[in-house]
């Protein structure tokens, strides 16, 4: 039942994608509002996928590659529906569903085994490091895209190209967008590597064990220390900030494909 | 019944000429031309592109003489100056198919001067309010008006005709909202003067700009446009603070070099914390060094980007006209099947009535013989309603079906004759009656107005 919810979730973020591309194609605003839509849809889906997984027992950790996935697009997701509701950026559809749905089609191929994952350790830290550390690198992917679009965007007005009929959110929006992400994002983190420690700690006696894993929360960690440095305390602008997000997103990818690799 | 159209706009007649037949009260001219024999019904648009009669007739010659005697006398040709063979120069007509395609492209913006702008929808809902609040407008011309709105809705869904401003200070606008994530509440900077950097500023403000700050050489002129746009004067002194207090910049000022470059610009984008800044320059030469490009945070458009921008969207918008006119077309075909139907009615309506007194009086000769009683009686009556109706069921909507055709003209002939409609007792009443009520039903390929 939870792979055909997910095969469901990943439907659902594929249509997002093509009506945000048709939205983009034919500048229809009407066609991004179904994407976002579509999104809600999937989340409401996926969030029912993970209900289901939780009334296992003992429910899995989500901590194998396919599970954290899916978990990271549903908050990913989940953060962007609530991110409209302070920035104007409808247009970034664009970008979060090719992303959800990857994460949920890539995660759905494997959940079968996700399902069966050990749980290490016991109690409610487990769970909060996942949940928080989830939370904290999905925003910073959501920040990455932001940064992404921005980008684009820039290079469009720069150049003097600008679209007659544009779908896609403000340069000022996107900004603020990638702003917010990286403020909620950074707490989260840092509580998700705390939680992490907790939990290697209780597991091991120790709270560095040099695992991939470990090494590649504690990149994370580093580099939105750096970025939030560089968007809150250094004033930078909003091109550089936003190459800065992009970078970090590619960076933070690799390491996750690297330590899944290595696993 | 004959359409008939005759108006002047912004093609055939100046605007000094237009301002002076435009009317804004459309009802009192209306009424007086709706009291003449010759006008069934009438619209009258009158806007600052143009000033239109539409009118239902029958006779469509004697009405032609009729509005251009209107728009000499009622809406102040004679006034005016202008002669009668003067205005016959300006005046356009259509007539019928012409003039029912004129009415739908009007509405859908195809005949504007900018076109696709949004305004002239409104205008003609507001004139054809005016001519159904004076009655002058009956169900042909409701007719025709809804389908002009509904096509008008269709013209601005189904294509992008609407889409892409195509003058320098809309096209500043898009941008502005391509920058911002809200116009309303950011602070504008105009430096210098000039026409054009005054309509971009005016554009910005009507979006909602929250201030408005005049820097000028002169504090003389600063005051006086400071006072137009409810601004505050400055000198150019002051560039450097303001510069970094405002989003956006207008500029246009006469300078043989740029006035705003890259230390001046990096200093107020520093100043800002990397908040953009919009420079519109207008001025030729630049007032804004193309250098400044560099900087992140620094949008600049000259004359040429704008224009280049408005160009590209105006041909966008050519290329959707195409596609517009087509879906003009095909409504058009909708309404003139619908038109042409309405020569079925009184063929229609003498045949039942034909029927039905053949059916009344036989009716009456036999009832008595029957000897029924009250419920008897209602059977009996029912029965041969009920016949009447599923005998002329099928050739009278075979009739309306054929009517909508020219060649279809015959088969009213024929069924005139074979009836014997056209004999004096069989008559009910003028050619041409109101529209009756099922005429909507009248089976027409793609007909969804009800």
């Amino acid at each position: 039942m939870v792979v055909v919810l997910h095969q469901l979730t990943a439907a659902a973020y594929l249509a997002a994608c093509l009506a945000a591309g048709v939205g983009l194609a034919l500048g229809s605003p009407r066609a991004t509002r179904a994407a976002v839509w579509l999104i809600a849809a999937g989340a409401v889906v996926h969030a029912l996928a993970f209900s289901l997984l939780h009334t296992a027992d003992p429910p899995p950790p989500l901590t194998d590659f396919a599970s954290a996935m899916s978990f990271m697009a549903w908050i990913g997701v989940i953060a962007y529906l609530a991110l409209l509701r302070r920035a104007r950026v409808l247009g970034l559809a664009v970008l979060v569903a090719p992303m959800a749905f990857l994460g949920v089609f890539f995660g759905a191929l494997r959940l079968p085994q996700a399902t069966t994952a050990t749980t290490l350790g016991s109690g409610s830290v487990p769970h909060a490091h996942v949940l928080l550390a989830s939370a904290g690198l999905a925003l910073l992917g959501l920040a990455g895209l932001a940064g992404a679009l921005f980008l684009a965007e820039h290079r469009r007005l720069k150049h003097h190209r600008p679209l007659s009929r544009s779908p896609l959110p403000s340069l000022e929006a996107l900004d603020r967008a990638g702003a917010l992400a990286l403020a909620v994002g950074f707490p989260l983190l840092t509580l998700g590597v705390i939680t992490g420690a907790l939990w290697v700690y209780a597991a091991h006696g120790s709270a560095l064990t040099g695992s991939p894993h470990e090494i590649a929360a504690l990149l994370a960690w580093g580099v939105y220390v750096i970025l939030a440095f560089q968007r809150f305390a250094a004033h930078q602008g909003a091109r550089r900030c936003a190459v800065s997000a992009l970078l970090a997103f590619a960076l933070l990818s690799a390491a996750v494909l690297g330590v899944e690799l290595l696993a | 019944m004959k359409l008939i159209v005759l108006g002047m706009n912004h093609r055939t007649a100046a605007l000094d000429v237009r301002e002076r037949l435009a009317v804004a009260d459309p009802i009192p001219p209306l009424q007086k031309l709706c009291a003449c024999e010759e006008i069934e019904e009438a619209v009258l648009l009158s806007t600052c592109n143009r000033v239109e009669v539409t009118a239902l007739t029958r006779n469509p010659d004697a009405a032609r003489l009729r509005l251009r005697s209107f728009f000499r006398r009622e809406l102040g040709g004679e006034q005016a100056g202008l002669s009668e063979r003067r205005l016959d120069e300006l005046l356009y007509e259509y007539r019928d198919g012409e003039a029912m395609r004129h009415v739908l492209r009007v509405a859908s913006a195809l005949d504007s001067m900018v076109v696709g702008e949004p305004q002239i929808l409104g205008q003609t809902k507001d004139a054809y309010r005016a001519a159904v609040e004076c009655g002058a407008s009956g169900p042909i011309l409701d007719r025709l008006y809804q389908r002009a709105f509904a096509t008008a809705k269709r013209v601005r869904t189904d294509t992008a005709i609407a889409e892409g401003p195509v003058s320098v200070a809309r096209v500043a606008v898009a941008l502005a909202r391509q920058i911002f994530e809200d116009v309303s509440g950011k602070h504008a900077l105009l430096i210098g003067a000039g026409e054009m950097a005054e309509l971009a500023l005016a554009a910005l403000r009507d979006a909602g700009l929250a201030s408005v700050a005049v820097a000028n050489r002169t504090a003389e002129r600063a005051a006086q446009l400071a006072v137009a746009f409810g601004a505050t004067a400055h000198g150019l002194d002051e560039l450097p603070r303001l510069l970094a207090e405002s989003d956006v910049v207008v500029t246009s000022i006469g300078s043989p070099k740029p006035l705003l470059d890259v230390e001046l610009l990096e200093t107020a984008v520093r100043a800002r914390r990397g908040r953009p800044i919009f420079v519109i320059d207008i001025g030729v030469p630049r007032n804004a060094d193309p250098a400044i490009d560099r900087l992140d945070d620094v949008y600049r458009y000259d004359i040429d980007a704008l224009a280049s921008v408005a160009s590209e969207n105006a041909e966008e918008r050519r290329r959707e006209q195409a596609r517009a006119e087509a879906i003009v077309a095909e409504e058009q075909q909708r309404f003139e099947g619908w038109f042409a139907a309405l020569r079925a009615v009184p063929t229609i309506r003498d045949l039942r009535a034909r029927v039905e007194s053949i059916r009344t009086s036989e009716l009456e000769r036999a009832l008595p013989r029957l000897l029924l009683d009250d419920a008897g009686r209602e059977a009996v009556e029912a029965l041969t309603h009920a016949l009447v109706n599923k005998i002329l069921h099928e050739p009278l909507s075979r009739l309306r079906r054929e009517a909508e055709r020219e060649e279809g003209m015959a088969y009213l002939e024929i069924a005139r004759m074979l009836f014997g409609l056209d004999a004096p007792e069989a008559r009910t009443g003028p050619d041409m009656p109101d529209v009756p009520s099922d005429m909507p039903d009248v089976p027409s390929d793609g007909d969804d107005t009800a």
